[in-house]
């Protein structure tokens, strides 16, 4: 049926971590000049399959069949002389460092016993002129003043001076904003276009896997499930076979009945927020949506007291705030579930039950002193209300994997009955069965007349969750969708 | 039995600390004929009161990531101010009292330049250090300074219940006591750690963070103060360099207790244990009769080897590396 040739494959390969089959009697087959999306839920062993691939990891049984010739690297500085090149999640640069010299970083020119760096500016130079979307990225900018974008990109150049046959990433645009999204996309293809290199492309966000890939492979515990060329590209078929459920599950139901407003927020203005005035009523998931920057993170976090307005009113449940700070908003029953949870969530010398209860001591101990015994059962009430899977309430947070913390973060605005929780895209680089989780809790509260803020960054996921949306543009309000009118063509009218 | 051994096993894991101090005792005990006697024992507690209040106070900002140098100097200070107005006659209810009032403000100080200026405390503290010495040099002349007193003077820094206990001991356990329980079982002693582990997380679950470093600051002034009342009623005099010698010993304790209880984390009953255990190493050293500067020599590899231990440790567990 096909004519081109096939350039790496496997055969039943095996790769177990301890108790963990990471990978289990995979066969892949990969073709020359193809990109090939990877896609599956956190922990379905895609990871692992590229690091067997790229010569990080060894298969415990199987075989790797690259260029028609069995190989077993040593090591990734192997493979990458033979020509497989992986561009990790994180860009891996020398923050002190410009774009030239980490793309020439192991390998640099010299001119005697100094480094020649005028070579390695030219050398990279060349190689940039050859993606012209990239043509006014400067060199000698160190790493630490770029952004995440331009870093990834360096990423790429610098696996690009390998001269690989194969260019494999691991989800190059989990941290990028959509401009730089598009971009980076636009550079893969160009990439795969004028140098033929084969490209495999990990990545959670399935309509840029659409956008780039000829070809999608999911993965599910390990095994390869199957294969979708681009004329059968299918967002529900995708999802059905990375979860093993139909999609139509995949979102609650969305409310019937809304009450009284919860929370009032009128005219704020801050250095970034003009005039913006919002409400939540009970029962509701109001969505808050825009591109990046657009300002719904400051207008939560404005509600919430944890920056200076400069002008506006805020009251909760008819009650006027003055001057709105963050323990005053928590007594209020307003709740804030953070973005970044690393940074402004995690505590990450506390155990599990620690870092539920800390928002609550107050109101858990009247006496001076904490009661362990206490503090464990309500954390254990908590962990298992969010299907939290731990070992210990006891043990260290961070032994728990990515979707685990987040719902300790959860977790944690759960002990207390919340009036308002506010949750500022809570989902994002957890896998599916953990954002469902997350999605039946939050409606479990509106079913008990609680009120939802809830921002994404997805707009599929605003408009699965959201019975009403404000979407935002500089600072702004620009409409305001009723259940009825929320489609993607509203949603994009508004914000762009 | 083997469970009885895995119990024993378990209960060890991260005190390793206290096996050492342990084992110490019995070296020295066996070694020296006079390391396990009454008046020996008197030693190691009266030298262990003023080192272990500073301790506890070191202790207390650097588990929220603070530091502080001046603090050996401060009280160093304190205690000339106190001495010399108790020479001119002026009460010690009153004046001692002032002196811990005296330790507050200073901790108030240092708050003000870390935690309102945002100045670096490595830095901040430097300067507030060298100024309190600059002070002492002027106010003393660079002489000791010595005074009279009433014989009730000496009471707190060098008398004892039933002949061995020292009264600065007891006062030193009591601040113990109190001070292990605010940190390790009330509800502001978790926020201090809250605000040592994440300082942006405590903003979002409502805590203050500079309201509560600023206490913990002030908290160690007032310990600063109460060991400068000790160290005043036991010296009665007022020399330059007064309360330099605690300065590495009590720095030196903060990170060796690092590596117990919560290991990786400065905590406070790892201070407790580490300031008896560097006690212990100083009196045995005597008591053996080696030169001085093994002591420093001894000091230097204690804090290299405890920080070095802890770097291990963060990173396999990859947890939070506070220093």
């Amino acid at each position: 049926m096909t004519t081109k040739e096939i350039i790496i494959s496997t055969k039943n390969i095996n790769k177990s971590f301890g108790a963990t089959h990471a990978v289990v009697n995979l066969d892949i087959n990969i073709e020359k000049g193809d990109i090939m999306g990877l896609v599956g839920e956190n922990g379905a062993g895609k990871s692992t399959l590229i690091k067997l691939l790229g010569g990080e990891h060894t298969v415990d049984s199987g075989q790797i069949i690259y260029e028609n010739m069995p190989v077993s690297w040593k090591s990734s500085a192997e493979a990458l002389k033979k020509g497989i090149a992986i561009v990790h999640q994180h860009p891996l640069l020398v923050s002190s460092l410009g774009a030239a010299e980490n793309i020439f970083l192991g390998k640099e020119f010299v001119q005697g016993f100094f480094v020649d760096n005028p070579k390695g500016i030219e050398e990279a130079t060349k190689l940039i002129k050859q993606y012209p979307i990239y043509a006014d990225l400067d060199l000698e900018k160190p790493a630490r003043e770029m952004s995440a974008g331009e870093k990834e990109v360096v990423e790429i150049l610098k696996a690009l001076s390998y001269e690989p046959e194969i260019l494999i990433l691991d989800e190059p645009t989990a941290s990028l904003p959509k401009d730089e999204t598009e971009t980076l996309l636009k550079l893969l293809t160009e990439i795969n276009r004028t140098k033929h290199i084969t490209i495999i492309y990990i990545s959670h966000k399935l309509e840029e896997a659409f956008e780039i890939c000829n070809k999608i492979t999911v993965m599910r515990n390990g095994k390869n499930i199957g294969t979708l060329a681009k004329d059968n590209f299918d967002k529900d078929k995708l999802v059905k076979m990375m979860i093993n459920q139909d999609i139509s599950e995949f979102y609650p139901d969305k409310t019937t009945k809304t009450g009284k407003i919860l929370l009032e927020a009128h005219n704020l203005n801050t250095n970034i927020l003009r005039d913006v005035s919002i409400n939540v009523r009970e029962g509701e998931i109001l969505g808050l949506y825009g591109l990046m920057g657009a300002g719904m993170t400051e207008l939560v976090e404005s509600i919430y007291g944890l920056r200076t307005l400069k002008s506006g009113k805020i009251s909760v449940n008819s009650k006027a705030i003055e001057h709105p700070q963050v323990e005053m908003m928590i007594r209020n029953g307003v709740f804030l579930i953070p973005a970044d949870r690393h940074q402004y969530g995690l505590f990450p010398s506390f155990t599990v039950s620690e870092n539920i209860t800390i928002a609550h001591l107050f109101s858990l101990f009247q006496e001076f002193l904490i009661k362990r015994s206490r503090e464990n059962q309500a954390a254990t009430e908590q962990a298992k209300r969010v299907n939290l899977k731990y070992a210990d309430i006891n043990q260290s947070v961070m032994e728990l994997s990515g979707g685990n913390q987040q719902k300790t973060i959860v977790a944690r605005w759960l002990l207390q009955e919340c009036g308002i929780l506010i949750v500022d895209d809570p989902t994002v680089g957890i896998d599916i069965g953990a954002k469902r989780d997350i999605y039946k809790i939050l409606r479990e509260l509106t079913s008990r007349n609680k009120g939802i803020i809830f921002i994404s960054s997805e707009i599929n996921e605003i408009i699965g969750m959201a019975d009403r949306i404000y979407t935002m543009r500089r600072g702004k309000i620009t409409a305001e969708l009723k259940q009825e009118d929320i489609n993607q063509e509203n949603i994009l009218k508004n914000i762009l | 039995m083997a469970n009885n051994n895995n119990q024993i096993l378990n209960y060890l894991r991260n005190r390793e600390l206290l096996v050492l101090a342990v084992a110490l005792t019995v070296f020295f005990s066996v070694t020296s004929q006079r390391f396990l006697t009454l008046s020996n024992i008197n030693n190691i507690l009266m030298n262990v009161s003023i080192s272990g209040i500073l301790a506890l106070g070191l202790a207390l900002i650097m588990i929220n990531g603070d530091f502080d140098l001046s603090f050996a100097s401060a009280m160093g200070l304190l205690n000339l101010i106190s001495l010399i107005f108790i020479d001119k006659g002026l009460s010690i209810w009153i004046m001692f009292p002032l002196a811990i009032l005296g330790g507050v403000l200073w901790g108030t100080m240092n708050a003000f330049f870390v935690v309102v200026l945002r100045m670096h405390a490595f830095v901040a503290t430097i300067a507030t250090w060298t100024l309190c010495r600059g002070l002492i040099y002027w106010i003393n002349k660079a002489k000791t300074f010595y005074g009279y007193y009433p014989d009730i003077m000496t009471v707190i820094g060098r008398g004892t219940i039933f002949g061995f206990i020292p009264i600065s001991a007891i006062i030193f356990i009591i601040a113990a006591i109190i001070i292990y329980l605010v940190a390790n079982r009330s509800k502001f002693g978790r926020y201090i750690y809250a605000v040592g582990s994440n300082p942006d997380a405590a903003e979002y679950v409502g805590i203050n963070s500079k309201r509560i470093r600023f206490v913990c600051y002030m908290l160690q002034g007032f310990l600063i103060g109460l060991a400068s009342v000790i160290l005043s009623s036991r010296l009665c005099s007022g020399p330059a360099t007064a309360g330099e010698g605690f300065q590495m010993t009590v720095i030196s304790s903060a990170f060796l207790g690092a590596t117990v209880f919560k290991p990786g984390l400065v905590n406070i009953g790892g201070s407790i244990l580490a300031i008896f255990l560097l006690s212990i190493i100083e009196n045995g050293q005597v008591m053996l009769s080696v030169p001085f500067y093994f002591k420093y020599i001894i000091q230097g590899l204690i804090i290299l080897g405890a920080v070095a231990f802890i770097s291990l440790k963060n990173k396999r567990s990859e947890g939070p590396a506070i220093v």
